[in-house]
């Protein structure tokens, strides 16, 4: 094959993945429409989908993938005959149908291998359609409309075109440029403007040497040559004169052109951030089969309901969002939603709900609420694995109220989940949908309440590219705050100040702030001098307040977001930068890392317990396997700990007795006694009961995982997922 | 008076001789170069590398940032990160700086710090000097060499590709 061809099929089968893509999530969108529609809608939905999978198949057909086009192929026969009512849309066949779809969708990516229990899955479709085609027709009683192919209905559509995001993004950096060239063209004209009231001021001298010209001319002793100087002055006048009209008239239409310019960059821009916003529901749509297959895999019941998804939203805050949405959605069914039978006792629907609502608030920004009629979040489960981490000591626990200690649970590390497995229980999901949020400048919140659910509030902007920002210097560099996290700017008497265990504070409306020097934080060189005025800024993020000492507090402005360039990538403290009209470029702090960084630059009280780090860890690894036990031992040695290992449950309860171990790593499947058996038993055992034990198993299954929660394992991780920074990081977690 | 055989004879010759292809050159290949001036030392950059000059107006710190990034400037509109390769290549000497030369490659773009751009000029390839003795090490690999001239030719792409120079830092 030559290159220009190669070319070709590489650029086509782009192409067709572009396109595979839309026709998948129709049909996914499809499927989940079409197991909760009522019968009238269900023709069309059934409709709908066969004419995806249709084509689907043919561009399949087109490049040349036959698995997908058989697979189509036999979607398309199921649908078809789902059409004709010759057979029943269960349960089973939907879920026959939703594998299907993931297969498409794992061999349109390129999953070059696909597994064994896949290759499954294509065959069952198969067969189930060939089954179905041999299977009686079972909804005989049902009328035969006659129905003649409806003409489709002509819904006028409005035409669109693909262009790459990149392109995009490079007319909208063009556009905002034109904002700089808008601001420049104004000052021109207030120039012109200026130098022509200048003309007044000439008038005015000339007014006043007019007697003087006129002494001039009855002087008659130098009658020549004053003619000839008065002529010059004349003429000079009348030139000048000329000159002033002349300008007047450029700086008329100088200003009219301005105006003119002005509206237009004002509506270019304002177009050109409306091609940027996208509906919700680009990525919401994924959402339902999401949601379905999260719950499937935990055997719960979940209903997950949509509403406002066509609101539109600058696309890169919706890209920012897609993931916090989807840690919402997994907390909401992983924490929120119970099981079935326990929905049950509680007397509520077996089937939990799980509700998207968008509204649009005050034109310029969005509210997200995420509820679910879950159990609640269990305050004391969040403050004892606040403990567990060390961020809360046992006193400071027990201080806290209900309401206090909720907002831990968007701090890295806790977890109410009893276990950590692949996709739960790390206690990251919340961390990142903050932290995530308040990039945006938007803020989130949450109410709870036992047993009737957990309401989650995200207020984010509606486009990114500007915010109110407040103006500061400090050592004389002039900062951005972004006016959303500056709760109050006031000024303070060195008075004021006082020291706590060599920490400065100052008390306000009766809360104790602690005080650091915004120089300090962003490591800035030269000592800061304490006057007897303070000019301070109370920085608020993640419900921490913490004041900051400026040198002075300049104003507030819409503030035009820019990134730094590719070199510097993330800066410590520093969000990015803007440029004001003069062509000044002033850098934008970032807050949330500040208010780290604050912590980080005051004094610390005490040195931590260093000494058990110090300490080498001892790791017992239980595995049968000596190609597994290889592997193990080779990652934790190189991770540092001390390693011993054993070949089943009976062997590793031995090595317990005798030597002391800080964690246990064993295999779920082994001779004698098993990975469950052994967990239990160092539970039930009184010298061993705290043992942190991390079951590692070939086997993923919710049963599996279930019954390790049950045996009391720490952290259940599955081979084929296992990569060795998971283990370590989970281990690490642990001890 | 010369016969009309010599003539062509010779006319024959020296087109010869102009048609011949100058071989010797096609191994002593040329590179051109943007020659500045950096604390006292001429620097020289290969100018496919070289966007624009920039005359420097205003150049913002960062605050948190290595001590070779001089700070960003604003190039219509865009704003680009400018570093000082002295610091970079960890050199004393302090630079008295008025111009910014923008390099750039399809991944990476910024601008470095220079006291004077001197212009443009070809160097061959077999002038540059591969080893320092006094250089070594880290410096060594961001360098292509050294002419006679004194002249020290850095290697653009390298310097562009390097996953040194980005800022990345988490708190």
């Amino acid at each position: 094959m030559d290159k220009k061809e190669e070319d070709f099929l590489k650029k086509l089968l782009l192409t067709f993945k572009i396109e595979a893509k839309e026709h998948l999530s129709a049909i996914n969108e499809g499927l989940i429409n079409l197991e909760k529609s009522s019968p009238e809608k269900e023709t069309d939905l059934i409709e709908t989908i066969f004419r995806e999978a249709h084509s689907l198949k043919g561009a399949a057909r087109s490049v040349n993938l036959k698995e997908i086009e058989s697979l189509c192929q036999s979607m398309e026969n199921i649908f078809a005959s789902l059409k004709r009512k010759e057979c029943a849309a269960s349960p089973q066949l939907f879920d026959v149908l939703h594998r299907a779809a993931d297969c498409v969708s794992k061999l349109i990516s390129g999953e070059q291998e696909i597994n064994i229990s896949e290759r499954k899955n294509i065959n069952e479709v198969i067969n189930l359609e060939s089954v179905l085609m041999g299977v009686p027709i079972q909804k005989q009683q049902i009328e035969k409309e006659p129905k003649k192919k409806e003409l489709i209905q002509s819904i006028p559509l409005t035409e669109t075109v693909r262009i790459s995001t990149a392109k995009l993004d490079s007319i909208l950096f063009q556009a905002e440029e034109m904002l700089s060239v808008k601001l420049s063209a104004s000052q021109r004209a207030a120039q012109l403007q200026e130098i022509g009231a200048s003309f007044a001021v000439w008038k005015k001298e000339w007014t006043k040497i007019q007697p003087d010209i006129r002494v001039l001319a009855g002087d008659i002793q130098h009658k020549q040559e004053n003619e000839k100087l008065l002529a010059f002055f004349n003429s000079n006048h009348d030139f000048i004169k000329s000159l002033e009209t002349r300008l007047i008239l450029i700086a008329k239409s100088a200003e009219n052109d301005n105006r003119q310019f002005g509206g237009m960059v004002d509506n270019l821009l304002e177009d050109m951030k409306k091609v940027l916003m996208l509906p919700f529901s680009s990525v919401l749509g994924a959402f339902p089969k999401l949601a379905r297959d999260l719950s499937h895999e935990s055997g719960k019941e979940v209903e997950l309901l949509i509403e406002g998804e066509d609101i539109e939203i600058d696309r890169r805050i919706l890209d920012e969002m897609k993931d916090p949405l989807i840690h919402l959605l997994r907390n909401c069914i992983d924490h929120g939603i119970e099981k079935p039978d326990e929905r049950r006792l509680k007397k509520k629907p077996p089937c939990g709900t799980i509700r998207f609502a968008l509204t649009s608030r005050d034109g310029s920004k969005i509210e997200i609420v995420v509820s679910d009629d879950g159990a609640g979040i269990n305050a004391s489960l969040v403050k004892s694995a606040a403990i567990k981490r060390g961020i809360l000591s046992l006193e400071e626990a027990g201080k806290l109220s209900e309401q206090e200690s909720f907002p831990l649970i968007f701090r890295s590390g806790i977890s109410t989940s009893p276990i950590i497995t692949e996709i739960s229980g790390r206690g990251l999901g919340l961390a990142i949908v903050r932290e995530k949020v308040e990039k945006l400048n938007g803020i989130v919140s949450f109410e709870t309440q036992a047993d009737i659910g957990t309401t989650f509030r995200i207020i984010v902007p509606l486009t990114l590219a500007t915010f109110r920002g407040l103006l500061v210097q400090v050592k004389d560099q002039l900062f951005v705050l972004p006016a959303a996290n500056v709760e109050r700017a006031l000024r303070i008497s060195s008075g004021e100040i006082r020291t706590v265990e060599n920490l400065e504070t100052i008390s306000l409306n009766g809360e104790i702030l602690s005080l650091v020097r915004l120089g300090n934080v962003l490591e800035l060189p030269g000592k800061s001098s304490l006057d007897m005025i303070t000019q301070i800024v109370i920085l608020g993020s993640e419900a921490k307040h913490i004041a900051f000492v400026v040198d002075d507090i300049l104003h507030e402005q819409e503030i035009l977001v820019k990134s730094m360039g590719k070199l510097l990538s993330r800066v410590r403290n520093i969000a990015g930068a803007t440029v004001f009209g003069s062509g000044r470029v002033v850098p934008i702090l970032n807050v949330h890392d500040l208010m780290k960084s604050a912590v980080k630059t005051a004094p610390i009280k005490k040195p931590a317990v260093t000494e058990t780090e110090a300490k080498r860890n001892t790791i017992l690894v239980v595995e049968d396997s000596i190609t597994s036990r290889t592997l193990l031992v080779n990652i934790l040695e190189t991770a540092g700990y001390d390693v011993k290992t054993t070949v089943d449950g009976l062997d590793a309860f031995t090595a317990l007795q005798n030597q002391e171990f800080d964690l246990v790593v064993s295999d779920v499947d082994m001779p004698e006694m098993n990975g469950f058996e052994l967990t239990a038993k160092i539970r039930a055992d009184k010298n061993l009961s705290e043992m942190p034990v991390v079951l590692v198993t070939a086997l993923e299954s919710r049963e599996h995982k279930e019954r390790g929660i049950k045996v009391g394992a720490n952290a259940y991780i599955v081979k084929s997922s296992f990569d060795q920074s998971n283990l370590l990081e989970i281990i690490r977690r642990l001890i | 008076m010369i016969s009309q055989e010599d003539k062509r004879k010779i006319l024959k010759e020296r087109a010869k001789a102009l048609a011949e292809q100058p071989e010797k050159k096609q191994e002593d290949e040329h590179i051109e170069i943007v020659e500045f001036r950096l604390a006292h030392e001429k620097y020289g950059i290969q100018s496919s590398y070289v966007s624009e000059i920039y005359q420097l107006k205003e150049l913002t710190p960062v605050p948190c940032t290595p001590q070779f990034v001089a700070g960003i400037i604003n190039v219509r509109g865009k704003i680009l990160a400018v570093i000082d390769i002295k610091k970079f290549f960890e050199l004393p000497g302090k630079a008295d700086l008025h111009k910014i030369i923008i390099i750039h490659d399809n991944m990476m773009e910024f601008g470095i710090l220079a006291d004077a751009v001197l212009g443009t000029g070809q160097i061959s390839i077999r002038d540059i000097q591969p080893s320092l003795p006094t250089l070594t090490g880290i410096h060594a690999q961001y360098l292509r060499g050294v002419t006679k001239e004194h002249l020290v030719v850095l290697d653009a792409k390298k310097i562009l590709c390097d996953k040194k120079i980005i800022v990345h830092d988490e708190i």
